[in-house]
């Protein structure tokens, strides 16, 4: 016990501080990638849901190109090609041949936040065709606006039936923060694997970091659960 | 229609790699800013300190290097997936990682000379009549043998004559037991080197052979109890080339200070004391 306490302690004797502050680094990360998801899903329900076959087609090849590939590969597509897409531009336009970083931190919410927009999406796109049609009628014959239509009738109830899937999309988003290790973001996987390879370790920090992982679902699970007595609260349980 | 969507996806994707070229091609010289990677998690090549520091032989190494060639160096970290992609990007200069020169590797980068090699060394417990073993020199490079490696070699070969000599199966160290004892001596291949090391504390084997990387630790402790080093250290030939400094296949004059400077850190020892400063035997190129 004492090795565990000396190498998980604080400060600069012991990793404890580096740990946490990965684990804080993840949680920013997948909540602006998962925040950034669920905006794109919108837009991307919308897309597919529209009356216009040309959107229909962009929402149905984002949906398939990004749920087809591995997450992996978006990454390193969008890390290392956008890098150097933005350096073969600033040469071509500016004439400036230097290197230039795009932010890891930027990058990985971009890329988290494509992946979790396509899942996003179809969750999205199941809670709007969950409402009943006859409500929007209903809306509609009392003489409801698109806009208070939209407020009143499709957003507390479209946001209840989501509800559970996204907190399915937002455990995939967190989990997959740990890819984003690869591009240099210190989180959880990546404090864990510098910490197990430099006191040669590793069962302690990958243990550390598995339990942080479950912190952070765990308490995600509560918040999800929260919203969904919110989301329900004018619905009687059978 | 997923078919066509994949089609364009890859085409979309080659047009952005297409569309960058990889970093252009540097002047190096004195004073010129130098960016080194390492992964900072490979003790004790290179790693971190719990304070958030990058330390280990690499990092002095670098240190010392950089003072030799005059340039202002500044050592950097990254995740070894994707640290040669990286140095191809331009995110740095030089990759000095643990990163052994291998063909493949050098199909997309360049190497600087090797700065480090750990040697195969053979072992026998302290009852064996080869304990005490030794020959005149410290260390058998296995290219270019001169005529003081070409007597330590004959005699390993005279020393295990007849005897079994254990190994574990498809590395580098069977190979060399292949090449240069096979007619001489009973090769014994096992799938893990803990059940060579049973089978050397039984009796089974005379001898095994393996990296000093490996027998050094263990060695220090109860698992290695009884076990001796004996013989030189082997690098070269059948065990590969080493570890170097990766660079850019564009950037030649850096390359030639590297290997200029690694030549000097060799010659006047720094690279001998700070390898065995860190791991404990001398695992610097020779």
């Amino acid at each position: 016990m004492g090795e565990w306490t000396s190498l998980l302690a604080w400060g600069d004797a012991g990793w404890g501080d580096e740990m946490v502050r990965g684990a804080l680094w993840t949680l920013v990360l997948a909540t602006v990638a998962f925040s950034l998801g669920v905006a794109i899903g919108s837009i991307g329900a919308a897309a597919k849901l529209s009356h216009l076959p040309p959107m229909r087609w962009l929402g149905q090849g984002y949906t398939t190109v990004i749920r087809g590939v591995p997450d992996l590969l978006v990454i390193y597509l969008l890390f290392f090609g956008g890098n150097q897409a933005v350096m073969a531009i600033a040469r071509g336009l500016f004439g400036y041949d230097g290197y230039i970083e795009l932010n890891a931190f930027t990058i990985g919410a971009i890329a988290l936040g494509t992946v979790s927009g396509a899942y996003s999406t179809e969750v999205i796109r199941g809670a709007v065709l969950a409402v009943p049609r006859g409500q929007i009628e209903a809306a509609r014959a009392c003489g409801m606006s698109g806009w208070l239509l939209f407020r009143r009738i499709m957003v507390p109830q479209v946001a209840r039936y989501a509800l559970p899937g996204l907190g399915n999309v937002w455990q995939l988003t967190l989990k997959d923060t740990s890819l984003i290790s690869i591009v240099g973001l210190v989180e959880i996987m990546r404090s864990a694997s510098i910490a197990s390879g430099s006191t040669q370790k590793p069962f302690i920090f990958y243990l550390c970091a598995a339990v942080l992982y479950l912190v952070l679902t765990a308490g995600s699970n509560r918040v999800f659960g929260l919203a969904e007595l919110w989301a329900n609260r004018g619905v009687r349980r059978a | 229609m997923n078919k066509k969507l994949t089609t364009l996806a890859a085409v979309a994707a080659l047009a952005v790699a297409g569309l960058a070229a990889d970093a252009s091609a540097k002047d190096f010289a004195k004073g010129s800013k130098v960016r080194i990677a390492t992964e900072g998690a490979y003790a004790p090549w290179n790693f971190t300190d719990s304070a958030g520091k990058l330390v280990g032989f690499e990092v002095d190494l670098a240190a010392d290097l950089c003072k030799r060639m005059e340039v202002e160096c500044e050592v950097v970290q990254q995740a070894w997936e994707g640290i040669i992609p990286a140095l191809q990007a331009g995110k740095y200069d030089v990759i000095m990682a643990g990163m052994s020169i291998t063909a493949k590797r050098m199909e997309v980068i360049d190497f600087s000379r090797a700065y480090a090699q750990t040697p195969a060394v053979f072992v026998v417990t302290d009852k064996s009549p080869s304990a005490g073993f030794k020959v005149g020199v410290e260390r058998v490079t296995l290219e270019d043998v001169d005529a003081g490696e070409k007597a330590a070699l004959d005699a390993i070969v005279k020393e295990f004559k007849g005897k079994t000599v254990g190994v574990q199966i498809s590395t580098t160290h069977e190979n060399f037991l292949r090449e240069f004892l096979g007619k001489d001596v009973t090769i014994k291949t096992y799938d893990t080197q803990e059940n060579l090391d049973l089978d050397l504390q039984a009796g089974r084997v005379d001898a095994a052979l393996a990296s000093a990387s490996y027998w050094v630790p263990l060695l220090a402790t109860d698992k290695g109890k009884g076990m001796v080093m004996v013989g030189p250290g082997m690098t070269g030939g059948p065990f590969g080339n080493g570890v170097g400094a990766g660079i850019r296949k564009d950037d030649k004059s850096l390359s030639a200070m590297f290997d200029k400077a690694i030549n000097a850190a060799i010659a006047d020892g720094t690279a001998k004391k700070l390898a065995v400063q860190w791991f404990g035997f001398d695992a610097s190129a020779k």
